[in-house]
């Protein structure tokens, strides 16, 4: 009897054990947002803001309600694809960070297909594909520079980034600006809008869209061949030759998809969540998302489902933000990019989890130590 | 354990005194160690993998310190903070994995661990340093020449004259042979004679038998960090030194021919291959380019037929790895045939050469054989991960079938993980390659291409792993065996060719060859005879 | 014109080829910072702000400090920690985009930029090619002391080593974490000198948008120069040529057909260009952007 109960404890003991190790990455992302977050009080405090209020009504203005909820959801869902579009390709193994370029391009591609009169789900369709094919062409560029030339994706994708900038501002000057503002372009018809989930918050369906792409990123990259085939290249191409894998293949199809998932994100803004459906000439709406959805990814520990949590944490982080702006004690929302910038560098180190291992030996001692005065107790029982 | 008994008025270079290591994860690498070295002495520490020679040396040169005791010289307690201080106190070390910046030359290289920081480079002054120690080393290396563009035995050289250039008084190698040609050796070995006799203390970390035999003055046996012999070498012969350092009487077979060199009956079966039919492998004229340029396979013809091992022996770097990526895929010739079975395989991707039955044992198994952060199921379809046993539609990865696969290979291979979710970096040498040696015969192959297969292997699992291959090659596969371990070779081996520069110098029967005529060959001296096989 | 053009390209040449050289020492040394734009920005903010406050001469050493600061903690993380460099690069440009952008709002009146009174600007000279900085004059003459240093003295030596085989360097007694911080330290300083000399010496104000992608063109022009700093000079003066080719080209030649985001465009596209033909000829120390973990 003693026995059985001794192997029901023990492998209690060691799931608790496998499931905290297995957290240790998610306990690392915890740990680094923590510290982001005292940095960014301790600048405030430093210029005179008030950080316990700040925090609180940014707290609040997240989390506190439903509408707060929504909102963080809303600005959530672009940086879920932006941020998988970072991943999937440091999945492969390169950095791109090309991003905010795909995003402008494929945001005209979305105002573009505003132009057709079509039913409503069809026109979402249309509009959705226009948007991931110019995200996908956007990004092949620096991928072929890649493949044939051995170029560095992080300088050719920045270099990309910066010549959509002034692509776009003259695409939307000669051919899209609207008639009534020279500051916005053509808006995007209602038939091509995603519709709000809940009144008065900028929460659309959009989110769905998000989700599902990350679900299905996940499934590619753990559960078929191709994706098995973008994991090896990208931890040991050595090894993945051996195995077969033509690596530059593999590695143009994860910059593809890399694109594919930042025009996404631009749908899920411009169909979605922007005040207007129509793109800014200065870019307003969507300036930032690929660069923030990388602090997202790198949180999320590269992982879809990681994502999907941190990207609502940086949403709630920006949601409160803008609440805070209201607060008797006003911090600018800029504050928040601060504080995202310091937990991306913080997770540059590799030794926070030595922290961890700590923590887990110590907590499974403690469950050692209750383990033995159980099976103490259980002994003066059966005496 | 024999002790050697040193009159007490002789001077010592330095003494370790009860010296344990034991490292942060609880290992033991060194557990109470007592030696003492004298000038002019030569010692060749001995052991096998794992037996705790590297670490011995580190404490003794003052790098690590011991966790218990302590290692002292006449003039106090031996601890340097870093390799800088041991050598200015004169203990240099020759590492396996030469310390050299590649793209410096010889006197560049010196020069770096000599001046001043903002003073100006004086190579003048450097390579005169350096020609006259050539001349008194004997030692000849071009200096102005970027090392990495030097064969190795050259820039072993220029190692050896970065740390002679330091005056030393103890000199380290470790495993200097390795990647030397027995002539190479033999002058290897002259100079440190020389040095001896100058009064430098010389160290010689070796598994290999016979150097000790030939060179050393002493010998100090390690086997699992322990000291288990300390003797003068004209006390002792190899058998001896082969029972201290394996410890038990060990199936006689393999290990017995890897230590004495003796040539021993192994499973050959006596079954005539019949080379009438097809041969598996057929390689004609083949010419392979290397990676800076040089040909690194020249012109080289030959067969592998079905229900052989055929072996190829030399020391590394003769070829043998571009010769093993050209026939799987790794590597495109500039001219010649290949083929398996008939079907070309010159130029054609890994995925198809797999499929045409071959399965391929990488010399490397950390950065070809395994993505290390993958798990082992994941380790155990690559390079079959499209096959349609593990592939549904749409690239779907069946992993239920895959999961069971796995395990399957673990009982049938005796891999010892916690399970196909563990993470392969987990395991242990010798279960990592149990694993892709598991996977690679899991694809039914007729051939079967074995690179360096039990380097780096405890005991238990090389013997593992060369009686499956002499296994499979009785069931009628065939098995083209490259190894640096030459008794290996021999002992495995029905044809056994020796690699110089890219060619064969010789292809025959093992038996057929005598021990002075194969290290002649591997040196690059070639017969009039070729033994027909 | 002409002479106006020369004049902008020299202007614009200074925060490209300080920035480069810059990370040339650094890159030398192993490390790849990818985080250049961060430092620009957040030492043209902190120079501008010391500048107000202390005069030019402080501002401009306040700004050469932040980017010794800046990168002192990069390469710690780096070296000492164990740090991932692209990873730490990348969290240094966005706490710079939050930071100045979270200042500006702070301190200055007008949203998104904050004016240097004249009085706490660097004084320039009167030159026939338009008012230059003697900044400029520096960054003419640094790249060839830089490229003596590396080549000839015994530090260049050790720097290299470094980089390439940071092993050989540890068993010749060099410190190579030390080795690094310095060289990250001076690559730093001499980065937020770039900076601070945009914002005080040059254009006389601080934005947030003012480092307009020029860190990522220093690192293209690092990779465009093969690490060596004259070739530096040279790609810095290629970049702020075209981009003072954008502004002046409709007073140029009126009328000129292509407009004017197309010409702002062609910095850029010449960096591409420039990296994507430079690529095959040039080798990187073998040691660069990993740390170095002695067995």
């Amino acid at each position: 009897m003693s026995a059985e109960k001794k192997t029901l404890e023990s492998r209690l003991l060691r799931g608790a054990h496998k499931t905290l190790t297995g957290l240790t990455p998610a306990l690392e992302s915890v740990l680094a947002a923590i510290i982001g977050l005292f940095i960014g009080a301790l600048v405030m405090w430093l210029w005179g803001y008030d950080p316990i209020v700040a925090y609180k009504a940014m707290l609040l203005g997240a989390f506190g309600s439903k509408w707060g909820l929504a909102d963080a959801g809303a600005i959530a869902a672009p940086l879920v694809l932006t941020a998988l579009s970072f991943s999937i390709c440091l999945r492969a193994g390169m950095f791109n960070i090309g991003a905010e370029g795909q995003l402008l391009m494929a945001g005209l591609a979305t105002v573009c297909a505003g132009f057709f009169v079509l039913p409503p789900i069809l026109h979402h369709a249309v509009a959705i594909l226009f948007a991931m094919s110019a995200g996908a062409i956007w990004s092949m560029g620096p991928a072929l520079l890649k493949l044939t030339r051995g170029v560095h994706e992080v300088i050719s994708t920045i270099m990309f980034n910066w010549i959509a900038n002034f692509l776009s501002l003259f695409l939307i000057g000669a051919f899209l600006i609207n008639d009534f503002s020279a500051d916005q372009t053509i808006a995007i018809p209602s038939s091509a809008v995603f519709s709000k989930i809940m009144r008065g918050t900028d929460l659309t369906y959009a989110i769905f869209v998000a989700i599902a792409f990350a679900l299905i990123v996940y499934f590619v990259l753990w559960h078929t061949a191709i994706g098995y085939e973008v994991r090896a290249a990208g931890l040991n191409p050595s090894a993945a030759r051996y195995g077969g894998i033509r690596n530059k293949r593999t590695l143009f199809l994860a910059f593809v998809l890399s694109g594919v998932s930042a025009g996404l994100a631009a749908t899920t803004i411009l169909m979605g969540s922007s005040a207007i459906h129509s793109m800014y000439r200065a870019h307003g709406q969507l300036l930032h998302v690929g660069f923030d959805g990388m602090a997202v990814a790198m949180v999320g520990r590269n992982h879809p489902i990681g994502i999907l949590f941190s990207a609502m944490f940086f949403g709630g982080l920006s949601a409160g933000g803008r609440l805070m702006q209201l607060s008797p004690n006003p911090v600018p929302v800029q504050m928040v990019r601060l504080v995202m910038g310091v937990i991306v560098f913080t997770m540059a180190i590799p030794e926070l989890v030595r922290i961890f291992p700590a923590i887990v030996n110590g907590t499974s001692g403690f469950i050692d130590r209750l383990r033995r005065l159980v099976s103490r107790t259980g002994r003066r029982r059966s005496t | 354990m024999t002790k050697h008994e040193e009159p007490s008025h002789r001077s010592y270079y330095l003494r370790a005194e009860s010296i344990t290591k034991v490292y942060g994860d609880g290992t033991t690498a060194v557990r109470d160690v007592s030696v003492e070295l004298h000038p002019g002495e030569i010692v060749g520490l001995l052991g096998e993998n794992g037996a705790g020679k590297t670490t011995l040396t580190k404490m003794l040169s003052g790098l690590l310190p011991p966790t218990h005791g302590r290692v002292t010289s006449p003039s106090g307690l031996l601890r340097f903070s870093s390799p800088r201080e041991a050598l200015a106190f004169g203990i240099g070390m020759v590492h396996q994995h030469f310390a050299l910046v590649g793209p410096f030359t010889a006197a560049e290289n010196v020069a770096l661990s000599h001046e001043k920081p903002f003073t100006r480079v004086r190579l003048a002054q450097a390579i005169e340093r350096l020609e006259t120690l050539m001349e008194q080393s004997g030692l000849r290396v071009p200096l102005d020449v970027p090392i990495e563009k030097l064969a190795v035995g050259e820039q072993q050289r220029v190692e050896i004259l970065k740390v002679l250039s330091r005056d030393v008084d103890l000199l380290i190698l470790d495993e200097p042979t390795s990647v030397l040609t027995p002539l190479e050796v033999d002058e290897l070995f002259s100079l440190l004679r020389k040095l001896s006799d100058q009064g430098t203390s010389i160290i010689l970390i070796t598994h290999k038998l016979k150097e000790v035999q030939t060179i050393t003055d002493r010998v100090v046996v390690l086997r699992h960090g322990e000291m288990v012999g300390d003797v003068k070498t004209s006390d002792t012969n190899t058998e001896q030194l082969a029972q201290l350092m394996v410890g038990q009487a060990l199936d006689q077979d393999a290990r017995a021919v890897e230590l004495s060199g003796e040539e021993l009956p192994v499973h050959r079966d006596v079954r005539a291959v019949d080379r009438s039919v097809e041969s598996i492998l057929h390689v004609e004229d083949m010419t392979v380019r290397g990676n800076t340029g040089e040909t690194a396979v020249e012109d080289l013809s030959f067969d592998v037929f079905g229900g052989e091992i055929f072996g190829i022996a030399g020391v590394e770097g003769n070829g043998q790895t571009e010769l093993v990526e050209s026939v799987t895929g790794l590597r495109v010739p500039i001219s010649g045939k290949a083929t398996i079975s008939g079907t070309n395989i010159l130029g054609v991707d890994p995925r198809h050469i797999y499929r045409l039955g071959v399965a391929h044992i990488p010399e490397d198994r950390w950065e070809l054989g395994l993505v290390l952060p993958f798990t082992l199921a994941e380790n155990a379809i690559l390079g079959v991960h499209r096959w349609e046993r593990f592939r549904g539609p749409l690239t779907l990865l069946k992993w239920g079938q895959i999961n069971r696969h796995v395990r399957e290979l673990m009982d049938r291979f005796e891999i010892r993980a916690t399970g196909p979710g563990a993470p392969a970096k987990s395991l242990s040498g010798g279960n990592q390659q149990k694993l892709i040696v598991g996977r690679e015969l899991a694809k039914d192959p007729a051939i079967i291409v074995a690179s360096q297969p039990t380097r780096g292997l405890d005991i238990g699992s090389a013997k593992y792993i060369r009686d499956l291959l002499v296994e499979m090659r009785n069931a009628g596969r065939a098995i083209l065996l490259v190894s640096a371990d030459l008794d290996e070779v021999l002992a495995l081996s029905d044809r056994v060719a020796i690699m110089y520069e890219g060619k064969f110098m010789i292809v025959s029967e093992p038996e057929k060859l005598g021990r002075e005529q194969i290290g002649l060959l591997m040196g690059g001296v070639s017969q009039e005879q070729e033994v027909a096989a | 014109m002409i002479l106006a053009l020369i004049g902008f390209t020299l202007s614009g040449m200074v925060p490209i080829t300080l920035t480069a050289v810059g990370e040339i020492i650094g890159e030398t040394a192993g490390l790849f910072n990818i985080g250049l734009e961060g430092i620009l920005l957040l030492s043209a903010f902190a120079g501008a702000l010391g500048a107000t406050a202390y005069g030019p001469l402080m501002g401009i050493l306040i700004g050469m400090g932040v980017g010794a600061l800046i990168s002192l903690l990069f390469a710690i993380v780096c070296t000492y920690w164990k740090g991932t460099q692209m990873v730490a690069g990348i969290g240094i440009n966005l706490i710079a985009l939050g930071f100045v952008e979270f200042g500006l709002i702070r301190f200055s009146s007008s949203a998104g930029s904050f004016p240097i009174p004249d009085s706490s600007q660097l004084f320039r000279w009167i030159t026939p090619l338009g008012l230059m900085s003697p900044i400029v004059l520096i960054a003419l003459i640094l790249p060839f002391f830089a490229y003596w240093f590396l080549k000839r003295t015994r530090a260049g030596l050790i720097l290299k080593a470094a980089g390439e085989k940071p092993e050989a360097a540890d068993v010749a007694g060099i410190n190579v974490n030390l080795v690094r911080l310095t060289a990250a330290v001076v690559g730093g300083a001499l980065a937020g000198l770039g900076g601070a000399y945009m914002s005080v010496a040059w254009f006389g104000f601080v934005s947030k948008g003012m480092s307009g992608g020029r860190g990522f063109i220093a690192l293209a022009a690092v990779v465009f120069s093969g690490l060596n700093p004259i070739l530096a000079l040279l790609g810095g003066l290629l970049f702020g040529f075209f981009r003072s080719l954008g502004l002046w080209i409709d007073t140029l030649i009126p009328g000129f057909p292509i407009p004017a985001e197309f010409l702002q465009m062609l910095p850029y596209v010449v960096t591409l260009l420039v990296v994507s033909g430079a690529i095959g000829r040039v080798r990187f120390p073998k040691a660069l952007g990993a740390p170095y973990k002695r067995e």
